[in-house]
């Protein structure tokens, strides 16, 4: 069984309008020393996902699971304490807006220390030396001095390194990272996930990286998840979804993005016209295929899953 | 061709506070630009959070001043027209169409504003106009009556740009107007400015972080790093062969949906500089990994340099 397995994981809001199902029976595994990248655009569920995963999804969501299995425990049976002891020690989660993430009114130390000492029960003077360790880590220089600053004293990039260091010094087996470079500038990300790639490699982590950039998808990536409205249509080996996409939308998404060398420059970029349905209510058959050159009558029919011999699979009557 | 507007040698600063009671410091957004911009052409002024861009764009809009140097439109400096002659001749895109369209005031209105600004036409001869304006961006004529707040946000993003180009304006300063989008939303806004561009002639500054798009659409492209230019050239050119070591590290951190490739080094220390106190010397040199001895003391001028300019002590060696 792999670290993480989720199976058929399903996140309901309650709205005015109706009962919003944000994700619709997504499961996916994840192993050490793996990557897994949830793509897609916004309100396609991927936050909603990791959110769900944390147990920290907003009051007037719900959570449902056939399986929701972390290193063999289910997480669907844990109390909330027992939520509290796994959270920010053995799965992490780095958020996208460093600046909101950190409290502007604690030092970075405290900030740093704060979850290490609760959860390890050690002293401030070892938790500490820990916090000084993993600045060092992640590429931070004069790591004693920036214990005592504020976070408004650090740049975006600095602090999105002190947040991937404060979500390692518990030594996480799983770690979540929502948009974790979106925020930043192209040079900083860049150096942001060679770091992470680095510090998940080095310390056999786990990784769930959510994103809505297919390039950062196609260079960190070992597995793929494409969401939309809520469901996974495609998942496979980066490899094989990026150089054979079986799903209209995966598909659609490349051709939306110019790349150098391989489009004609000026040329008429792809574009999938339409917008996303409602997700309230009841959804039937294929989500996409209002948006899909190729729908036909059976895309409104419920669509199963096909999956090949290489785990590459797509919810497609065409896959 | 025709220069429509130029910047000489503008620069701007803001005073910016740090807390109750220290003495404020000036911050140089915009340091010594000289920039030109030519009928017809797309120019894409790229560079990161901090660099400048979306101050230099709004001294072209003529929402900010100068504190020195000149911005001339025409020929003429840009102090001696009125508001309403420049917003004529330069018209805006902002990033985020969640803010840059009234939420009170229906589409048509919004469209025709311009119009009825510069007293164009009756009232329902200014109505024809604007959904006119609309239909050419993509938005059926039914959508005249909504408020923005119906849109998606694609459509609000139309919205603006017809709203940037019911007075057939000859040059549309475009900040980051695909950023805030998502990405099959992206492309289709390219593909309306690119299309709108080829049909109307409109001159377009292209102001983004995003290089991928930069090299697909831009005729002509300028690096920011700290207030200054560091590089300028024609596309084919800047993409081909980047003479400024920010330029090659900016291109070589644009990501392409290409699996295999990895992340690349970029061999670019942590070290982001402060705009409040830029380091001595070239603005770029606690970064760079090619520094040598003139880097920190002596600050490199634009030159010219393989068809572009280069301000870099490099690009002499």
């Amino acid at each position: 069984m792999s670290l993480l397995d989720v199976e058929r994981l399903t996140v309901d809001l309650a709205t005015p309008q109706g009962t919003l199902h944000a994700v619709r029976g997504v499961s996916f595994a994840v192993d050490r020393g793996e990557t897994l990248c949830l793509v897609g655009e916004s309100g396609c569920g991927k936050s909603m996902t990791s959110l769900a995963l944390m147990d920290l999804l907003p009051k007037a969501a719900s959570r449902r699971a056939v399986r929701l299995s972390f290193g063999g425990v289910e997480l669907g049976d844990l109390s909330p304490a027992r939520m509290n002891d796994l959270r920010g020690n053995r799965i992490a989660m780095i958020f996208q807006e460093p600046m909101t993430a950190l409290n502007p009114a604690y030092t970075i130390g405290d900030q740093m220390t704060e979850g290490f000492r609760r959860h390890k029960r050690v002293g401030r003077a070892q938790a500490e030396a820990r916090a000084v360790d993993l600045l060092g880590r992640v590429g931070i220089a004069s790591a004693r001095e920036r214990l005592g600053q504020y976070p408004h004293q650090l740049s975006g990039g600095l602090r999105q390194r002190v947040m991937i260091a404060t979500a390692l010094m518990c030594g996480p087996d799983l770690l979540i990272a929502d948009e974790p470079t979106t925020a930043l500038d192209v040079t900083i990300q860049a150096q942001i996930l060679r770091l992470l790639g680095e510090l998940a490699e080095e310390f056999g982590l786990a990784l769930v990286l959510i994103t809505h950039d297919l390039g950062v998808v196609a260079r960190i990536a070992t597995r793929v998840a494409v969401m939309y409205a809520g469901e996974i249509v495609e998942t496979g080996a980066a490899a094989d979804l990026f150089a054979a996409p079986r799903h209209p939308y995966t598909q659609g998404l490349l051709d939306c993005i110019p790349v150098p060398g391989r489009t004609p420059r000026g040329s008429r970029l792809g574009a999938i016209p339409g917008v996303v349905p409602s997700l309230v209510g009841a959804l039937k058959g294929c989500a996409f295929r209002s948006r899909c050159r190729f729908a036909r009558p059976d895309c409104e029919t419920d669509i199963p899953w096909r999956v090949d011999a290489r785990g590459h699979g797509a919810r497609c009557v065409l896959a | 061709m025709t220069i429509l507007i130029e910047t000489r040698d503008v620069s701007r600063a803001f005073a910016v506070g740090r807390g109750l009671f220290a003495k404020k410091r000036m911050l140089h957004a915009v340091n010594g630009v000289s920039l030109a911009v030519r009928e017809g052409e797309v120019l894409a002024i790229v560079g990161e959070s901090g660099c400048g861009k979306s101050t230099l764009a709004k001294m072209l809009l003529g929402l900010l001043a100068p504190s020195a140097g000149a911005v001339l439109i025409g020929g003429t400096d840009a102090r001696s027209l009125a508001r309403v002659e420049i917003a004529r001749r330069v018209q805006p895109v902002f990033q985020d169409p969640y803010s840059s369209l009234n939420p009170r005031r229906r589409i048509a209105d919004i469209v025709a504003l311009p119009l009825e600004v510069h007293r164009v036409g009756a009232s329902g001869e200014r109505r024809r106009r604007a959904v006119e304006m609309l239909e050419r961006v993509g938005l059926p004529a039914r959508l005249a009556p909504a408020y923005p707040g119906q849109l998606s946000g694609g459509q609000r993003q139309r919205v603006a740009i017809a709203r940037a180009l019911v007075m057939q304006p000859e040059i549309v300063i475009c900040d980051e107007p695909t950023s805030a989008l998502d990405v099959s939303v992206q492309s289709q806004i390219l593909n309306l400015l690119m299309d709108l561009q080829r049909e109307l002639g409109t001159t377009l500054v292209f102001i983004s972080h995003n290089l991928a798009v930069v090299e697909h659409i831009a005729t002509r492209v300028a690096v920011m790093y700290l207030g200054r230019v560091v590089e300028e050239a024609e596309a084919g050119a800047l993409f081909g062969a980047p003479q400024h070591p920010y330029t090659q590290a900016l291109l070589a951190s644009a990501l392409t949906p290409e699996p295999g490739l990895g992340v690349p080094d970029l061999g670019l220390g942590p070290a982001f500089p402060d705009p409040l106190s830029p380091p001595a010397g070239c603005a770029f040199h606690p970064r760079c990994n090619r520094r040598f001895a003139p880097c920190d003391a002596v600050e490199p001028v634009l030159q010219p340099r393989a068809g572009g300019r280069v301000a870099c002590h490099l690009a002499g060696v």
